[in-house]
């Protein structure tokens, strides 16, 4: 779907957790999420519009990539202290399966790699490995300090210094260890940037 | 083929790590099978190895606690413990009483948290789905009593040289023993659920065998060392902090198989609630920390000192060279220690069992590689 | 690699080396307690003769033997008096002019713990392994060559265990430097 010249936005790569919206918040549309995503008075335009009662048009783009950020398979990946944060967030009391998020032990079932512990040099090939499994489209989350940096670990002589020297990533969690909310903010930073992705692509 | 045709067998190699659900972290290790048995099992660890120790002989003996936070990440108010008390037993400290009970107050609810993490993961290695949860909600309410106490979920930070950060909340005591309730609750319905469940014990029952002078000679401590009828307990044997004043008994197994290991876990758990409970009618208020400088310039001259950690036996060896950085610290990581018995174990047993035994003895790939 | 000035004093050996500030350096009492004492008495039994020189603070007493005679010594400490199961512990101190190789026993059912020091030479650090004593001693010496650069002979593997195959230096070693920021 094509945007309103006016409103067209720069493509290109941002830092996920800035957002060139006003509100801070991207939604898909008034109808859902209330901010309008428009400069001034003029609404975005609807990404999903209801023609008549019971069919909907939109693209196949915006589709799939509604369909992929409900059903986020991560790759179970615990390295050191985020994992067992990991742990706690799948588990009952934060209970991630409600952001359709599952956690899966095969790298080729896995869309999301959450990167969860510091990354040593003896790790960096077996990393790259996973990474290449995953079939695409794929995400990957550095969750914490020392997959975002190296963390406590900087001055370490067997720390990569961030995962992001291996792998693309896609969004960054701080916290040493970041708190299971945090890793749920990620989660769904990571569903905005993928139905924003879709869109860009469409232009 | 026809018989009497000369034939080699191989054995063969089966890879399972790093990336492995059951392996609890990045731990590698290589089986060699013949058929379903277990001819050898070569580890590989070194996957987390971060350098910890190195980086302690830059930092100064404050900012050394967090390093040892993460170094268990399961228990980290013990792992604070073993350094901070190796620092005060150079520098000569003596602690206050009050800092002393809470001190052990944490750490056996520490124990029991890693303990719970254990029959949670134990558990689903083994195919039981539900533990998990149960284990998880009491770790919860766990966690939510340190994040009132220290700030922190994980990696708290609370322990100093010489006492503790803070004094604990007003609701302490209130608190601690609401918790004390609830855990009782649900380490009876994890007892209930697991430990004599028909499919569990033929799984962990006459599995993963190791006698108690051998895993002596192996160096394995802790519920590890004491499912093989040990009866070794830091606490007991070197008695440390407080818990002379506390009456608690010390689990042992008979057969050294991974259900008692487990049960040992399981029974400590209980221990761990009556201490806690002993230390809050026996704690008063008082100060919380000893007189002295903020920061910590121990003596030249070295140190060991060990305690029990949730895993085993954790020591510490402290060099000082008189300066405010250590000039070298050591750790004995029981979980190190525990998987040199892992070999002995796993010979001869079933490549169905690997995982079994390897879960049994409850590594935290954070302590083994440092 | 670090560009990091070196520390100030950093050629002269520890024992000469000022503290960089505050009060004068004091040496930390070697009291040892009683049971302190009884340990120290069976180590020095154990040790016998072979014995350079002994000390300790409260319930670890050491003694400082050269490394032809440890494996006796070791022998004696587990099958004699002193009764060590366990090696719990081999803890090597790069003190630059001599690696100091530590080797921490404790007897489960006595009570005891004893340590037992002996001095390599940086330039050819070697040592005999213990692996044929205690199975413990076969991942402890595999890490202490891993760091520091020991050789124990008679260990049957010193493949590194933490680091892995390639690494260059011994980044146990006080010379080894921290990292600055760099790309990997």
């Amino acid at each position: 779907m094509a945007l309103d010249p006016q409103h067209q936005v720069p493509t290109g790569a941002v830092p996920m957790t800035w957002h060139r919206e006003k509100g801070g918040r991207f939604f898909d549309s008034p109808e859902e999420g209330g901010i309008s995503t428009g400069k001034g008075n003029h609404p975005a335009p609807a990404r999903v519009r209801a023609v008549v009662p019971g069919v909907v048009l939109t693209t196949l783009d915006e589709l799939s990539a509604r369909a992929r950020s409900n059903s986020l398979f991560t790759l179970t990946f615990g390295l050191a202290c985020c994992a067992i944060e990991m742990i706690s967030t799948h588990n009952a009391h934060h209970d991630f399966d409600r952001f359709g998020v599952v956690t899966w032990p095969s790298p080729r079932h896995a869309d999301v790699m959450i990167v969860a512990g510091t990354v040593v040099k003896k790790m960096a090939e077996p990393i790259k490995l996973l990474y290449e499994q995953m079939p695409d489209p794929k995400w990957v989350i550095a969750m914490g300090t020392c997959a975002t940096s190296g963390g406590p670990y900087y001055r370490s002589y067997s720390v990569v210094m961030g995962v992001d020297q291996l792998i693309p990533v896609d969004i960054y969690i701080p916290g040493c260890p970041p708190r299971p909310e945090a890793l749920m903010d990620g989660i769904l930073k990571l569903q905005e940037k993928i139905k924003r992705d879709a869109r860009e692509k469409n232009g | 083929m026809t018989t009497g045709q000369h034939t080699d067998t191989l054995d063969m190699m089966l890879n399972m790590g790093p990336q492995h659900p059951a392996t609890h972290g990045v731990f590698r290790m290589v089986l060699a099978l013949d058929g379903e048995e277990v001819v050898d099992v070569i580890p590989h660890i070194g996957y987390l190895h971060r350098g910890s120790e190195k980086l302690c002989e830059g930092e100064s003996y404050g900012q050394v606690i967090t390093l040892f936070d993460r170094m268990d990440y399961v228990s980290n108010i013990n792992n604070e413990l073993a350094f901070v008390r190796a620092a005060e037993r150079l520098m000569d400290i003596e602690v206050p009483e009050r800092a002393s009970y809470v001190r052990v107050i944490l750490a056996e609810l520490n124990r029991i948290a890693s303990h719970l993490l254990f029959l949670g993961t134990y558990a689903i290695d083994l195919g039981a789905i539900t533990p998990i949860m149960y284990a998880f909600r009491d770790r919860e309410r766990i966690q939510a009593l340190f994040e009132a106490t220290t700030g922190a979920r994980m990696m708290h930070n609370y322990l100093r040289i010489g006492g503790l950060k803070e004094d604990t909340p007003a609701d302490f005591d209130v608190r601690v023993s609401e918790l004390l309730d609830q855990l009782r609750a649900g380490v009876d319905e994890i007892d209930r659920l697991l430990s004599l469940n028909e499919v569990f014990l033929a799984r962990t029952k006459g599995v993963g065998i190791i006698a108690g002078p051998t895993a002596l000679a192996c160096g394995l401590s802790g519920p590890s060392l004491r499912g093989s009828g040990v009866a070794y307990d830091v606490r007991k044997d070197h008695p440390y902090e407080v818990y002379p004043y506390l009456a608690f008994n010390v689990p042992v197994g008979s057969t050294g198989d991974c259900w008692d290991r487990y049960y040992c876990r399981l029974l400590e758990c209980r221990e761990s609630i009556s201490m806690v409970a002993q230390c809050l009618e026996q704690m008063e208020a008082g100060p919380i920390r000893a007189a002295g400088r903020r920061i910590a310039r121990p003596p030249r001259g070295e140190v060991y000192v060990h305690s029990e950690n949730p895993r085993g036996d954790i020591g510490v060896f402290l060099v000082s060279d008189g300066t405010d950085k250590p000039y070298r610290v050591k750790v004995r990581p029981p979980s190190f220690c525990n998987l040199v018995g892992l070999k002995l174990m796993m010979e001869g047993a079933y490549v169905g069992d690997a995982v079994s035994i390897l879960g049994s003895l409850d590594i935290v790939l954070g302590e083994v590689d440092r | 690699m670090s560009e990091q000035e070196p520390q100030a004093g950093a050629d002269k050996t520890p024992a000469e080396r000022p503290a960089r500030h505050g009060p004068p350096v004091a040496e930390a009492p070697q009291v040892l307690d009683a049971r302190g004492q009884a340990s120290a008495k069976l180590l020095a039994q154990a040790a016998g003769a072979h014995a350079l020189a002994s000390g300790g603070g409260h319930d670890t007493p050491w003694v400082r033997v050269a490394s032809e005679h440890l494996v006796d010594v070791a022998k004696r400490l587990r099958d004699g008096a002193f009764g060590a199961q366990m090696l719990h512990l081999i803890a090597a101190v790069d003190y630059e002019e001599r690696i100091e190789v530590n080797y921490l026993f404790l007897s489960a059912t006595k009570g005891h713990t004893g340590q037992v020091k002996v001095d390599v030479s940086p330039d050819a650090p070697e040592l005999p392994s213990l692996t044929g004593l205690w199975t413990a001693a076969g991942w402890f010496e595999r890490e202490t060559h891993d760091l520091f650069g020991v050789v124990f002979e008679g260990n049957p593997d010193l493949s590194p265990l933490l680091l892995y195959e390639g690494f260059e230096g011994h980044p146990g070693l006080r010379s080894y430097p921290f990292n600055d920021y760099q790309e990997w």
